[in-house]
């Protein structure tokens, strides 16, 4: 089968709000597909009614050839999902959950007993394999929470968010096992807002704003398609109010902007670019502490159809790690 | 949906043995997380205790009413809390998506649900049934109905807590709906006072509830097998089916956004 995943013109509407706007996209067989957007752009429930968590409000998606809604228990015996919210039993072992979801998905005793075996030793987990889930961290939950959702041999995995709030050391190895079972041949379904994770995994990412995607492609055929455009990155010695409005003066400078302690300029031609700035810290003797060009990365072409600004996406990641370590435990 | 090709192709059976074996997983889960928790104790035992107590003390009661009073009354507290906590905690906690992710549908997902509630509350009515049948020293004319009436109620009663769970918002909500519920079914159910004594409009409200018929099944056990007997477990059985039936459509609405 050449899609795994085929979505056709899905809405979904709660009153008069347009969660997801008549959205169409494929996911090829064995792909590893991002879709990527601020909060409240779709992600989510989009990935609800994939799963059968959400009834579209009209459109539809098929799953492994399967309707979505119509053939819903059959899509689910097929696929694997990781919710947001690590939803496992904390009473329970990490065996015990394992062992229950295996049951639930109808995997044989020996089978189940094998595989959780061979995914906790992989997710690092098998020595407290019999420790309730009450006294795990959160990294250490959302990884049994991956590997409950492995434990049928999925043909499609889908994840929400799953390094959201997470320790370094976790995330990378979530993100490489994760890579590790799309070598494997799992066609992978990540919703995220860490563009370099995003950067990093898929193939294939869409962009998603106000329930709508804005632009699909790799990420490097994305990133191309702003290499129209150069970006210089300087720091200098002091102060300099006028930078921004005499930059922005030049009809080669496209942007210009305050990153931390440094500026960012993006301009048509790069070699303009920097004679101006050049220009400008010359009649204002100032010193370049430093100057740097820069390729255009994932993030910038998520700034450019997001219509959000670097700030605005650094606060929204700030918002949800701080809420994220709000519910750890 | 089921159509003549899948039961021709032998899918059906499978479908009903798959819903059995995956309502059967959800019980036993719900036995090992729920059982043990204090709200358990709490409200499936230590009310009815205490209310059974508080009415029937420096009282004579005869054993006849005594057994059938008090065995409907824990069936009825120790089936409808376990599934009551149970729903109402899987929504808080959303271990309920977890199982909405699964390849179950609602349906088996509350058939599972009211097995566990109704194996707890079956088991409490059991053991209570034989201390106070050996402690009154009663006389029981037909033990197997007695039980299967045991059996239907609470089923029925695990049933009405799944629905009102669903519906509730909370935990706290659910347990003060269902205790809001509980209590005067209990004093027009037949548990004190016999159904017959009671006003019209009070009588026609005890029909309407599922303790009444638990309550007379099993005083019709004690006494002998009796139309009066079928009638009452015909009733129950049905009470479960509409009940499970209501709880599937309150929990796809409450949590299919």
């Amino acid at each position: 089968m050449e899609n795994a995943v085929e979505v056709d013109n899905l809405t979904k509407r709660y009153g008069d709000v347009t969660a997801v706007d008549a959205i169409n996209f494929r996911v090829k067989t064995g792909e590893f597909f991002g879709l990527l957007g601020p909060n409240g752009a779709g992600k989510t429930t989009t990935i609800r009614m994939l799963t059968g968590l959400t009834r579209p409000t009209s459109g539809g998606a098929s799953i492994l050839g399967r309707d979505c809604v119509r053939d819903t228990l059959a899509v689910k015996q097929r696929i694997g999902v990781v919710s947001e919210a690590t939803n496992l039993y904390n009473e329970m072992s990490a065996w015990d959950n394992l062992m229950f979801i295996g049951e639930l998905y109808g995997v044989d005793r020996s089978d189940r007993v094998e595989r959780a075996k061979q995914l906790l030793e992989a997710f690092q987990l098998y020595p407290r394999r019999n420790d309730p889930l009450a006294h795990y961290s959160k990294g250490m939950k959302r990884r049994v929470r991956i590997a409950a959702a492995l434990l049928h041999r999925p043909e499609v995995l889908f994840l929400d968010e799953p390094t959201s709030g997470l320790d370094v050391q976790s995330s990378r190895l979530i993100r490489s096992l994760v890579r590790e079972f799309n070598r494997e041949g799992v066609t992978v379904f990540l919703t995220t807002h860490y563009i370099e994770e995003a950067d990093q995994l898929c193939d294939r990412v869409a962009i998603v704003r106000d329930g709508k995607i804005v632009v699909e492609g790799s990420p490097e055929k994305l990133k191309s398609s702003l290499r129209d455009e150069a970006i210089v990155e300087v720091a200098f010695d002091r102060d300099t109010p006028d930078f921004e409005s005499h930059l922005r003066a030049d009809p080669c400078v496209k942007e210009v902007s305050r990153q931390g302690d440094k500026y960012q300029v993006r301009a048509m031609d790069c070699g303009i670019a920097i004679q101006e700035i050049v220009r400008f810290v010359t009649s204002n003797r100032l010193q370049i502490l430093s100057i740097n060009t820069k390729q255009p990365s994932l993030e910038d072409v998520f700034l450019k159809h997001t219509g959000l600004d670097a700030v605005q996406v650094e606060r929204m990641e700030l918002l949800r790690t701080s809420k994220a370590g709000g519910q750890r435990g | 949906m089921v159509n003549v090709g899948d039961i021709l192709s032998g899918r059906l059976a499978r479908a009903v043995l798959d819903f059995f074996t995956k309502g059967a997983c959800i019980a036993k889960k719900d036995a090992k997380v729920y059982y043990f928790k204090p709200q358990i104790f709490g409200f499936g035992i230590l009310i009815p205790a205490f209310v059974y107590l508080a009415f029937s003390l420096g009282r004579e009661i005869p054993p006849g009413l005594l057994v059938p009073g008090l065995v409907s009354m824990v069936s009825l507290f120790g089936a409808s809390s376990v599934e009551a906590i149970s729903i109402a905690m899987e929504k808080q906690t959303g271990t309920y998506e977890l199982l909405q992710t699964a390849p179950v549908s609602t349906a088996g997902i509350v058939f599972g649900k009211s097995l566990a509630g109704s194996a707890f509350g079956i088991v409490l009515s059991l053991c209570t049934a034989l201390g106070a049948v050996l402690l009154s020293q009663s006389q029981m004319a037909s033990p197997i109905m007695f039980v299967i009436g045991i059996v239907l109620g609470s089923f029925a009663f695990s049933a009405l807590g799944i629905l009102v769970a669903a519906a509730a918002r909370d935990m706290p909500t659910a347990n003060i709906s269902l205790t809001a519920l509980r209590l005067p079914m209990i004093f027009i159910g037949g548990v004190f006072i016999p159904v017959g004594t009671l006003a019209p409009g009070l009588r026609l409200i005890a029909y309407l509830t599922p303790l009444t018929y638990v309550v007379d099944a099993l005083r019709e056990a004690m006494a002998g097998p009796s139309v009066a007997l079928a009638v009452d477990l015909t009733v129950l059985a049905a009470w479960f089916v509409i009940l499970e039936a209501l709880a599937v459509v309150v929990l796809n609405r409450r949590t299919q956004l």
